[in-house]
């Protein structure tokens, strides 16, 4: 029994240190080569550490590149992604969890299933719309494409949470007198504030790694995204890879931060339901 | 009495058709936006698909979708993406499982090995293509020159340009920036088994085999299919990794059917094929996720 227990365990931890090298050795080869010099990061055989370390990658790419205006790109269109689509999500779980009304099921059917539809699909026509109203190349344009993306998530994230408060506290509010509507302001929003955190940030980081859509729904450099940007750098003729590592430690460390905060919410959220019988 | 009766009844449905209406204004936002911005394009693309929907001359035609049977590209991406798709999500599972189970026992410092397991997930997979193909690097990558030194590799191999090994190379990417995904989901589901099962396992006499078959493999099914459903369509839809260590390449070898879509889009403005090919492929999706767009339908 308890040699059989040490040598579980003893499984487990081989395991678990072949993840530890296996998961940590890209991470260090990223910023190992952002700290390299041009020629030591080219060299044959190449070298595991930086021997001089240098700052100059990122002080090139931050200065001489375009790549602190495609930060912020990455962060105006994320966040007002996660705002739009968490409100309006946050609104729809409402309906969906607390009414039953006539194609109830429909809908929510409707919305699990735009979740399939692939973005190559949508994305050529959007284009075209967009270019007729003129939000081509602009915040607005891809923020609405990027809300939808992930509303159908938000949507049944946000139901799964408010599935959780009890219906006799917004019954309450009502019978002291709230409107619905106040009564899902005062009373849902508050308790649900951690779900709505996790979703926003699950939909933040939905739009900071797309490349698809700005790809499609941008031109030239100005509305250019972190992810777009990097894609274009290593297009081009020279890459300059301590230069692109650089650009890639920058451009990973708002979604690693945001997914180790986030990360119980996360499983909660994505399997709303499917735990808990 | 019976005019108490009337006026309750009449009360009662009064209140049920202004709660039909609430509901649907919650919801309306949210379909407003979807079909905006959802639907429009669906039934564009749709539509695009059988007539030139951008041109002065509207015929309906079903030569886009006969093309589709002839062209030997749609073909070599429709396999691309089936072997890319069944090969990242079947190893997202078994190295995924592995890891929630060995988590799942217990060790000591599991918060910062969980956060660890959990690190190349939270990479945007346009990065994680970008660290990987420098890592495949011939002569100045990592892996060439751990293989050289262990005295397995011994040649400058051309991991994404070599036709036989352009694929695998980008599934190995793949599967180490996708597992933790499956794993996280996993482990949840281990934790949720109550220990009683276990024991009373144990009491039975059972061996470990039959513990794992009978306790936790029926233990995690659900949130073990939720999770393999949600893979396969993301993976399905994959394309800033593969766009960033191959563009489709060498030839077409690790094409995509989102890749190939995109190509025919916005390289060669074949927008009426293009349309097409992702009718087909969402098609392929719908079926595919049926029965998980059912069950969760069901279950809300």
């Amino acid at each position: 029994m308890t040699k059989a227990r040490t040598s579980r365990s003893t499984t487990a931890y081989l395991i678990i240190v072949f993840v530890v090298v296996f998961n940590l050795i890209p991470f260090v080869w990223m910023i190992s080569t952002s700290f390299k010099t041009y020629e030591e990061a080219h060299k044959i055989p190449p070298t595991y550490l930086p021997q001089n370390p240098t700052v100059e990658s990122y002080t090139q790419i931050l200065i001489w590149t375009n790549f602190p205006r495609y930060f912020l790109n990455s962060s105006v269109i994320s966040l007002g992604t996660a705002i739009l689509s968490t409100f309006v999500g946050a609104l729809a779980g409402y309906g969906f969890s607390r009414f039953r009304f006539p194609g109830r099921t429909t809908w929510i059917g409707v919305i699990i299933a735009t979740q399939m539809l692939p973005g190559v699909l949508l994305v050529g026509p959007y284009f075209k719309m967009l270019v007729q109203i003129r939000l081509y190349n602009t915040y607005p344009g891809l923020i609405l494409a990027f809300t939808t993306i992930t509303l159908p998530f938000s949507t049944w994230m946000m139901k799964g949470f408010i599935d959780t408060v009890p219906e006799e506290l917004d019954q309450a509010a009502m019978v002291d007198g709230c409107s619905t509507f106040a009564g899902f302001r005062r009373v849902i929003l508050p308790v649900i504030t951690p779900g709505m955190v996790a979703t926003m940030i699950f939909a933040f980081l939905l739009a900071w790694g797309d490349l698809l859509w700005v790809l499609v729904l941008t031109s030239g450099d100005n509305m250019a995204t972190v992810t777009l940007g990097l894609s274009r750098l290593v297009t081009q003729f020279r890459i300059i890879w301590p230069q692109l590592m650089a650009g890639s430690v920058i451009g990973a460390i708002p979604p690693l931060v945001l997914y180790v905060i986030l990360q119980n919410y996360l499983v909660k959220g994505l399997t709303a339901g499917a735990v808990k019988e | 009495m019976s005019t108490a009766s009337a006026g309750r009844r009449k009360k009662g449905s009064s209140t049920r058709a202004r709660n039909i209406l609430r509901g649907y204004l919650f919801i309306l936002p949210c379909i407003l936006l979807l079909l905006l911005v959802l639907g429009f394009p669906m039934v564009a693309a749709v539509a695009n698909s059988f007539t030139p929907l951008w041109s002065p001359e509207k015929t309906f035609t079903l030569a886009n979708y006969f093309s589709l049977l002839e062209d030997v590209l749609f073909w070599n991406a429709l396999k691309v993406t089936g072997i890319f798709v069944g090969g990242t999500v079947g190893l997202h599972l078994v190295l995924g499982f592995i890891v929630a189970l060995a988590l799942n026992t217990a060790i000591r410092a599991k918060k910062i090995f969980r956060v660890i397991a959990i690190l190349p997930w939270t990479v945007p997979d346009v990065i994680s293509g970008l660290i990987w193909r420098f890592m495949y690097n011939p002569t100045s990558g990592i892996i060439n020159d751990v293989l050289m030194r262990i005295g397995i590799g011994g040649d400058y191999i051309e991991w994404l340009a070599r036709p036989g090994l352009a694929l695998p190379s980008v599934i190995i990417a793949d599967v180490w920036r996708g597992y933790p995904f499956v794993m996280i989901i996993l482990l949840a589901g281990l934790q949720a088994i109550p220990k009683e099962l276990y024991e009373a396992a144990r009491v039975d006499g059972a061996s470990r085999l039959q513990e794992f078959v009978n306790v936790t493999i029926p233990g995690v099914m659900r949130i073990m299919l939720i999770a393999l459903a949600l893979d396969t369509i993301w993976q399905i839809r994959r394309f800033g990794l593969i766009y960033n260590m191959t563009l489709g390449g060498p030839g077409h070898v690790t094409e995509i059917l989102s890749l190939y879509v995109y190509k025919h889009y916005f390289k060669y403005f074949n927008f009426e094929y293009a349309s097409a090919i992702a009718v087909v492929m969402a098609l392929t999706m719908l079926a595919i996720s049926y029965p998980y767009i059912r069950t969760i339908t069901r279950r809300a």
